[in-house]
């Protein structure tokens, strides 16, 4: 077998392809690893205007003088940025999502400051079909950020409903 | 005999008078004036617009459909954008400044979200669940916190439970950051 996996376009003429993402529920197997591409370098200027974005109050994240009296010596990246970046990096293989339920833990491993370049990795940990008729089936995944040194900054597991193939809305809508 | 009881923390205070007449002003409560069963209800609400919504997917590098493209969106959700979930996760971030005094966030757990449409309005509350003296770290201590998000019709659409590491009374950055 190939090692190429998945087509990224779907064939619709001769010479006439549209691009696709995502893999169908059916292809999700438990173990999956996958390593997200590309990645992000967050700067300190992402994490300010996160903290404008969320109304986030904590001035570690914004205040540099402040960030530099305490035991990081610098403005720590926010949370919600690195959740933000993590989850949005892992679009094209999971694109065809109904919906995030939610996550079962985001533990924040080791911190992250401006600079840092962000991987996603996620890793298919268990699959509920659930009904026959259903037109989801939910998948959960363990999703791993690291950074440039390959060091593990975050993790947390997340449940997603991803569509089944024979109840896609992308076919009929020109995806 | 009239008892007369504060119930107000010291930190429970906005103001600082640092000299006559002069006040600073202060972010967050110290972990000492945490009490277990406490719960605060954050302020302002949040409305979600519609450009904020699409704005913060693409700054995710997120570009499912249901956010960039809302004619298949409109024809799969229905009329109502939704806010993407992240988003919501993230709007929690509301509740620091009650929650200022952090030194970082260690985890969240058992997040749950239920959708949320453009033109929402999300009022947050924190409910204190424990609090621990921290042993490697002894100027610290640790909270776990228990958030929700309620809309305008006070149905919880999001909640999760969080684990902080806060500073202790007259420890930490401030003195030196000028706080």
């Amino acid at each position: 077998m190939s090692q190429y996996r998945f087509p990224a376009y779907v064939q619709i003429g001769k010479q006439r392809y549209r691009e696709r993402f995502g893999l169908d529920f059916e292809d999700f197997t438990k173990g999956q690893l996958f390593r997200h591409r590309p990645g992000v370098t967050i700067s300190q200027q992402d994490n300010k205007e996160e903290c404008i974005n969320t109304l986030n109050q904590a001035m570690l994240h914004f205040d540099d003088y402040y960030a530099a009296q305490t035991e990081f010596g610098k403005p720590l990246i926010d949370t919600t940025l690195i959740v933000q970046h993590l989850m949005g990096m892992i679009w094209k293989t999971y694109n065809r999502r109904k919906k995030i339920l939610g996550w079962g833990k985001i533990a924040m491993v080791a911190p992250v400051f401006g600079g840092d370049t962000l991987y996603s990795e996620s890793e298919v940990i268990e699959l509920q079909a659930g009904d026959k008729h259903s037109e989801t089936g939910l998948v959960r995944v363990a999703i791993c950020g690291l950074n440039q040194d390959k060091k593990v900054v975050c993790e947390m597991g997340c449940d997603l409903l991803i569509y089944k193939r024979n109840h896609l809305p992308f076919s009929a809508n020109g995806y | 005999m009239l008892l007369r009881v504060n119930f107000m923390k010291e930190s429970f205070y906005f103001l600082k008078a640092v000299a006559d007449n002069v006040f600073i002003e202060r972010i967050g409560i110290d972990f000492e004036d945490f009490e277990v069963g406490q719960v605060f209800e954050h302020r302002p609400g949040r409305t979600f617009t519609e450009a904020s919504c699409l704005d913060y997917a693409f700054h995710s590098f997120d570009l499912t459909p249901f956010v960039t493209d809302q004619v298949y969106a409109r024809r799969v959700y229905g009329d109502r954008v939704r806010v993407l979930e992240t988003f919501i996760l993230s709007a929690m971030a509301h509740t620091t400044k009650t929650f200022g005094k952090v030194v970082a966030n260690l985890e969240m757990s058992e997040c749950k979200i239920l959708p949320v449409y453009v033109g929402d309005t999300l009022y947050f509350e924190s409910e204190i669940l424990s609090k621990r003296a921290s042993k490697s770290r002894p100027e610290q201590g640790i909270l776990s916190v228990y958030s929700r998000a309620k809309n305008q019709h006070s149905e919880c659409v999001c909640a999760y439970k969080r684990t902080l590491l806060v500073y202790r009374k007259n420890c930490g950055p401030y003195a030196a950051a000028g706080y």
